[in-house]
């Protein structure tokens, strides 16, 4: 017990403006000097479990032990032994580098006499000894953030809050940013570092141990290499050619889920949808997120007017489109009607007119199905289900197997669906609070 | 959302400290907003100083010296208001999280920034008194250096009542839009009919809502002390200020209290 330096016992949050049900009943138990990461889709409860460590919200229910003291009797010691790095940048852009870093260590009651020594040491470790005179206004994305880990780190604190440090970055200032929470993680001084995060690669690249939460609760917890072996075995990918009888499907897949050693069974591919979105980005354009530029795409391939707007106003979005697989231009062509072909800029028009005519159908055009299959050892179950499939006369066109990674994990416990805080969410959550008062 | 806010640990002097260093130094870099609220009084002084001729008013009222003590007293509200309103300005650029979650009380964290405020307030009035003089609208006397010293308190108290009213307007907005809706709805009521500018007779018809208005008695008090000139008693001016002040101080540390930045 003494060696976890978080103890968090049924630790429950309910939101009262809308009775949400933000944190469920929790118990984590975080050792002394180890990265921990909190993994879970958007609405998860994650900012929420780390708020309250932080004494930033109350709980509702159950206790929780920072650094020895409990979150609701000694929120000003709790809040010295913690540094926190908020999900939203939390700097005075008007004030130099140095300032910021002035205001925090006298907010924390540093001493005057190491408060000067211990800036510069921060400064140096993230490498900003020489932008410290500079107004943060005129960082980057990267350096504010550097910044602000090194602002958590400015009071000595026994462990390192971080929600979604390297949210919006670009990989080379993530990869920089990795480097230091290792380098943080070293050496004596070992800081404890309580990670969210919903990469699932910054996960499995720090964390000790990962827990993933959905719904405000603990739905699985074990270091990455454990999580995946929990799911065990193997993940077959089949893509099939263009099968003529789309009903043969749904019988293969319950045929095939009566093979023993076959856990799980997903149509269409285990990975993201968005994933497949294929990214090729001129060279020209300004550093703007990736990740932006694909949560856009996968919006407009849901909207036509969107789509529409974008080659409107942006012709670099037209280029991407003459760019694209024939797959997704077939897709966007069947996005549209009679009626909005008008609108689509000439040049566009032409193409998607020519697809919806058939003109540029070729093998590589057919749609393809793709079942992925999680199984005990697919050496063994491969040959069964090559068997069935060719029973019902399915032609494969490719056959991969591979080790689950932490995406597998992730998926199969939160499932594929993309989350948003709707009210139906909201609904859900308030039934079970009323589900929970009527069984008390 | 925040319910936990460090009551028991009282009040913590050197943050205190540095969050008003901060407020001043955030003022002095700003030139632009310097510029603008000396280029606002000196156009006032002009402006009103000599569009009404001398025989707009009874014989022996000097109106240029009521102009600028008006015009100083102005600066308060102004600089009070909006200097309260940009708390929002952190709460949008996230700051406001980096200091509710430091061990520091809300209180801490409300009396380093009035007072920052307060601060910025008396300078400007200073500067302004200054420029009154400049243009001779005050007079030469030399007692009047020692009437603007006993401003300097009577200014400090004025704009933490002020400030007050910026708090609790910063804690409840949510976007820079809403401040034409504050200038249009509290804070140029508040100017026109306190007799900042103009005098307020007691045969005029908007001479209640003048009576009422708790800046005007600020504005009397201000007045009455630099140049004598006075509407209200001086002993009314000061309970009227006062209570004004410590009830907004109030106001305005419950608000900052309940403040939710999450």
């Amino acid at each position: 017990m003494e060696e976890n330096i978080i103890e968090v016992e049924n630790l429950t949050k309910i939101y009262e403006n809308g009775n949400v049900l933000a944190v469920d009943n929790i118990d984590l138990h975080i050792k002394q000097g180890e990265i921990f990461a909190l993994l879970g889709p958007n609405g998860a409860g994650k900012t929420t479990t780390i708020s309250m460590l932080a004494t930033l919200l109350s709980n509702t229910a159950g206790q929780a032990i920072v650094n020895g003291y409990d979150i609701k009797k000694h929120p000003d010691k709790v809040r010295k032994s913690i540094g926190i790095v908020f999900q939203e940048p939390s700097l005075d852009g008007d004030m130099k580098g140095i300032e910021n870093l002035e205001i925090h260590a006298i907010l924390y009651g540093m001493p005057k006499k190491i408060r000067n020594a211990k800036i510069k040491e921060v400064l140096k470790l993230v490498d900003l000894e020489d932008k410290a005179e500079i107004f943060v206004r005129n960082y980057s994305g990267g350096m504010k953030r550097r910044l602000e880990i090194a602002r958590g780190l400015l009071h000595e604190p026994k462990i390192l809050f971080l929600d979604e440090p390297t949210l919006g970055l670009d990989p080379q200032t993530r990869r920089k940013i990795w480097e230091k929470i290792k380098e943080l993680n070293k050496g004596e001084s070992k800081i404890t570092i309580l990670i969210t995060t919903h990469y699932m690669e910054e996960a499995d690249e720090l964390a000790d141990r990962i827990c993933i939460m959905d719904h405000g609760k603990i739905i699985a917890l074990d270091t990455s290499k454990n999580l995946k072996k929990q799911l065990s075995g193997d993940v077959i990918d089949i893509e099939f050619d263009k099968i003529e009888d789309t009903s043969l499907l749904p019988s293969l897949i319950s045929q095939l889920k009566e093979i023993p050693g076959i856990k799980h069974i997903s149509l269409g591919d285990s990975k993201n949808n968005q994933e497949e979105i294929p990214l090729n980005l001129p060279k020209n354009i300004p550093n703007i997120d990736p990740n932006v530029i694909k949560a856009r795409m996968q919006e407009m391939m849901q909207d036509p007017k969107k789509l529409l707007m974008a080659w409107k106003n942006f012709p670099m979005s037209q280029q991407m489109f003459q760019d694209a697989p024939l797959e997704m231009k077939k897709k966007i062509a069947n996005m549209f009607n009679d009626d909005l072909i008008k609108d689509i800029p000439e040049n566009i028009r032409e193409v998607i007119i020519n697809i919806k005519n058939g003109v540029f159908e070729d093998d590589n055009s057919r749609e393809i199905s793709k079942i992925s299959i999680s199984c005990e050892h697919g050496g063994k179950q491969l040959p069964l289900i090559m068997q069935n499939i060719d029973q019902k006369k399915i032609i494969i066109k490719n056959i991969y197997m591979h080790q689950p990674t932490l995406e597998d994990v992730f998926l199969h416990y939160v499932g594929t669906k993309i989350r948003e805080e709707t009210s139906d969410r909201t609904k859900d959550i308030k039934k079970r609070i009323q589900m929970r008062q009527l069984t008390r | 959302m925040s319910d936990l806010n460090l009551k028991h640990i009282g009040i913590n002097y050197p943050a205190v400290w540095i969050l008003t260093k901060r407020e001043v130094i955030a003022f002095w870099r700003d030139k632009a907003r310097i510029i603008s609220s000396f280029a606002q009084a000196i156009l006032f002084l002009l402006v009103f100083g000599y569009s009404l001729g001398q025989n707009t008013f009874p014989p022996g009222f000097n109106y240029k010296a009521y102009l600028a003590s008006g015009i100083g007293a102005l600066t308060i509200l102004f600089t009070g208001i909006f200097g309260g309103m940009g708390l929002m300005r952190d709460k949008m650029f996230g700051f406001m999280k980096e200091l509710i979650v430091a061990p520091v009380s809300r209180q801490t964290l409300m009396i380093g920034r009035t007072l920052g405020i307060a601060i910025q307030t008396v300078i400007q009035v200073l500067i302004i008194l200054t420029l009154g003089i400049a243009f001779g609208f005050l007079g030469y006397n030399p007692d009047l250096f020692l009437r603007i010293l006993i401003i300097i308190p009577i200014a400090l108290a004025a704009s933490m009542g002020i400030v007050g009213i910026g708090l609790i307007i910063g804690t409840k907005i949510r976007n820079f839009q809403s401040f034409g809706l504050i200038q249009t709805f509290i804070v140029m009521p508040m100017f026109w009919l306190s007799g900042t500018i103009l005098p307020i007779t007691n045969d005029s018809i908007l001479y209640p809502i003048y009576q009422y208005n708790p800046f005007s008695y600020c504005v009397d008090l201000f007045r009455s002390v630099l140049i004598g000139i006075n509407n209200f008693d001086i002993w009314l001016d000061i309970l009227v200020m006062s209570a004004f002040a410590i009830g907004l101080i109030l106001l305005g540390a419950i608000s900052f209290n309940k403040m939710d930045v999450s």
